[in-house]
């Protein structure tokens, strides 16, 4: 079995893959892992070429719409161990085209579409679970720890949305940030943040949503396990009505 | 008093004001169980606020595990009619309120703004007129849509006897219109709800049928042809406060499904919140009675039933103990066992165990190769239920000839591991 290395970027990853798909008859044979530059680690190390890691996209968005949108949540969940995994997967793409989605009993195929779905999953939610606060000079800012970097698409759903209002979402851990102002989207890392003042009434909203949240549930149907389910406390830290408990 | 003390105290005042109407009217709303915000699409007003999905999307689960999507309030709670099931009857005591329209778009745009919500689900009890009450909620509509420009979702309720002009605006502002059926049946509604008739609901429910029908149609020709409410329309139903049984309800909903094109029936168990002596005096809401109804309920709108296969007038109320598909196929030994890499789709659905969605992953995995009893558990069905029911490629996983008494004792045996049964509204979307 022959035992390929790439050097851990992105593109370093998906330029190994189409290295493989066009150099190996039997890609399904090959392993593909991330250089560690240890003493014993055996391989072939393929280099970066970013025109060929382009190329791979586009042949994919072109041949498999639906596989190609399941690598690009694949890719936002950052997933490390699995390239093999991957490799295995497009080159089922190549010869089964979007139907391979369905190819549920193959491992490669199975693998990489449930760690897509959770990140696509964590993506959706956050949609809803996000929150806006209006600072002092009129803009808006949502902070959250997401587990997948979801950012892009979420900043890109929201920037849809709330076209109208000057907003900054923030990824805490990864430090990154995107803003909308007027139309235009951008994204950019924060070396220090600094928690901006809030605007006067904000306070004021955020007890009308508290108290809307507290009479909406039914009290005799209370079932904070459903709730933890569906909500999970993870994201509490930046919900404005789970502030106060 | 200084004209800045003046002006801090009135706003203290409103705003002490609007706390407490939110109170009172979200909580007076919370018997609602419609609260989805799917099946409509729309791109925002470039200029404005909001859009909506598809898929819909859930902004908060409340304490009782429900989904939070809407705003969902009263317009007011200061109710002319006596319907004895209702919190807000006139003869209750209880808090009133009213909101004005200013009032209920500000809070809308200023919690669509923090994205607390996807949009506004505006209902009201009859103040005056029912025509009133219609013409004040669907001004909160237009203003959002026209003055405010807000493209997010919109539900609004349709209060029964309303003329058809009121009916026709509200479905031009709002994504989805619904009309409260309230009772299963015309001699409860008599009895419960002598105010509200029978044709008074069911004519603007139909008439709200034609005109999406008629709509979808203009749009076909121009892109520019206005949509009416095209999210469909929905209702609902209150469940244990009259003596109707499961079979009724269940055909009465297939009907509506069928010849009005309603989009979902919603089923509220009823909560004691009166003790009139015309209701029945309950230990507990029945909230497994109103589980059954929803899974039989989807087995009429997704999995191809018809409400005589699940129930009949000898059987007609939904087993406790089993699931509606689980009861039906062990009434049916006939139809099992099912060949899980020859049979169609429709056949793959009707199997305990099997949902919408693995039944369409079984067909797509056939296609690369024949399904082995490993695939199956990869492919998400609940064996456990499953099992009784399926050969794989001629093989059997248990005895699938075994007589139907022990195959319940087997199957009940199976569920017990199950947690306790939901004490809410749970989708029961992936009950198989």
């Amino acid at each position: 079995m022959n035992r390929y290395l790439y050097d851990g970027t992105a593109d370093g990853l998906l330029s190994a893959i189409a290295w493989i798909l066009e150099e190996e008859p039997c890609p399904e044979q090959v392993a593909l892992a991330e250089r560690k530059d240890t003493l014993f680690e055996e391989g072939f190390f393929i280099g970066t070429d970013a025109t060929q890691a382009e190329d791979l996209l586009f042949r994919l968005r072109k041949h498999a719409p639906d596989a190609a949108s399941t690598l690009y949540s694949f890719m936002l969940a950052e997933k490390e161990g699995m390239e093999s995994s991957l490799l295995h997967y497009i080159s089922l793409v190549f010869t089964h085209g979007d139907k391979v989605n369905g190819y549920l009993t193959h491992p490669a195929v199975r693998d990489i579409v449930a760690v897509a779905k959770k990140a696509g999953r964590e993506l959706h939610r956050m949609k809803g679970l996000l929150r806006f606060e209006k600072l002092r000079d009129g803009a808006y800012l949502a902070k959250m720890e997401p587990d997948h970097n979801i950012i892009h698409p979420l900043a890109w759903h929201f920037s849809r949305r709330l076209r109208a209002q000057h907003w900054f979402l923030y990824d805490v851990r990864r430090r990154i940030a995107a803003r909308w102002n007027q139309g235009t989207l951008q994204f950019g890392t924060i070396e220090q943040f600094t928690a901006p003042a809030l605007s006067e009434d904000e306070k004021k909203v955020q007890a009308l949503w508290q108290a809307f949240f507290k009479t909406i549930a039914i009290p005799d149907r209370k079932n904070p396990r459903l709730q933890k389910s569906n909500m999970p406390m993870k994201y509490w830290k930046y919900l404005t009505e789970k502030q106060e408990e | 008093m200084s004209a800045l003390l003046r002006s801090f105290f009135l706003h203290y005042i409103s705003l002490m004001d609007i706390l407490a109407k939110l109170q009172i009217l979200s909580g007076a709303a919370r018997y609602d169980a419609s609260c989805v915000s799917s099946g409509s699409k729309r791109e925002g007003p470039a200029c404005g606020t909001g859009n909506t999905s598809s898929s819909g999307i859930c902004h908060s689960w409340a304490d009782d595990g429900r989904c939070i999507s809407l705003l969902k309030i009263l317009l007011s709670n200061d109710c002319q009619y006596d319907c004895a099931y209702c919190v807000n009857r006139s003869s209750n005591f209880v808090e009133r309120a009213s909101f004005t329209a200013r009032e209920v778009v500000d809070l809308t745009l200023d919690f669509y703004r923090r994205n607390y919500i996807e949009g506004l689900f505006l209902s009201s009890a009859v103040m005056g007129s029912p025509d009133k009450t219609m013409e004040r909620m669907v001004r909160v509509a237009e203003t959002l849509r026209t003055e405010e420009q807000f493209g997010g979702y919109i539900h609004l309720k349709i209060i029964p006897g309303s003329s058809s002009e009121l009916v026709r605006k509200a479905g031009l502002y709002a994504d989805r219109i619904s009309v409260n059926i309230e009772l299963p049946s015309q001699a409860s509604l008599q009895r419960l709800a002598p105010q509200k008739h029978k044709e008074a609901i069911l004519a603007p429910m139909a008439l709200i049928g034609r005109e999406i029908a008629s709509s979808l149609v203009e749009r076909k020709t121009s892109r520019l042809a206005p949509r009416f409410a095209p999210a469909g329309q929905s209702t609902q139903m209150i469940i244990g406060a009259s003596p109707e049984n499961d079979f009724q309800i269940l055909r009465l909903s297939e009907g509506l499904y069928k010849k009005m094109k309603l989009k979902r029936v919603y089923y509220s168990a009823y909560m004691p919140v009166s003790d009139d002596n015309r209701l029945p005096v309950l230990a507990a809401p029945p909230l497994l009675r109103e589980h059954r109804l929803y899974q039989a309920d989807w087995l009429l709108r997704f999995y191809g039933f018809s409400a005589e296969e699940i129930l009949s007038d000898d059987a007609p109320n939904l087993d406790e103990s089993f699931d509606p598909k689980s009861a039906w196929a062990l009434r049916h030994p006939e139809f099992f066992p099912v060949e899980i890499n020859r049979a169609d789709y429709g056949t793959l659905l009707r199997v305990p165990g099997i949902g919408v969605t693995s039944a369409k992953r079984i067909i797509a995995a056939r296609r690369f190769s024949a399904i082995t009893p490993e695939g199956m558990k990869k492919i998400g069905v609940v064996m456990k239920r499953a099992k009784y029911f399926i050969i794989c490629s001629g093989r059997s996983f248990e005895k699938t000839d075994r007589p139907a008494a022990l195959l319940r004792q087997q199957l009940l045996i199976g569920d017990s591991s199950e947690p306790v049964l939901p004490t809410q509204l749970v989708l029961p979307g992936i009950f198989s």
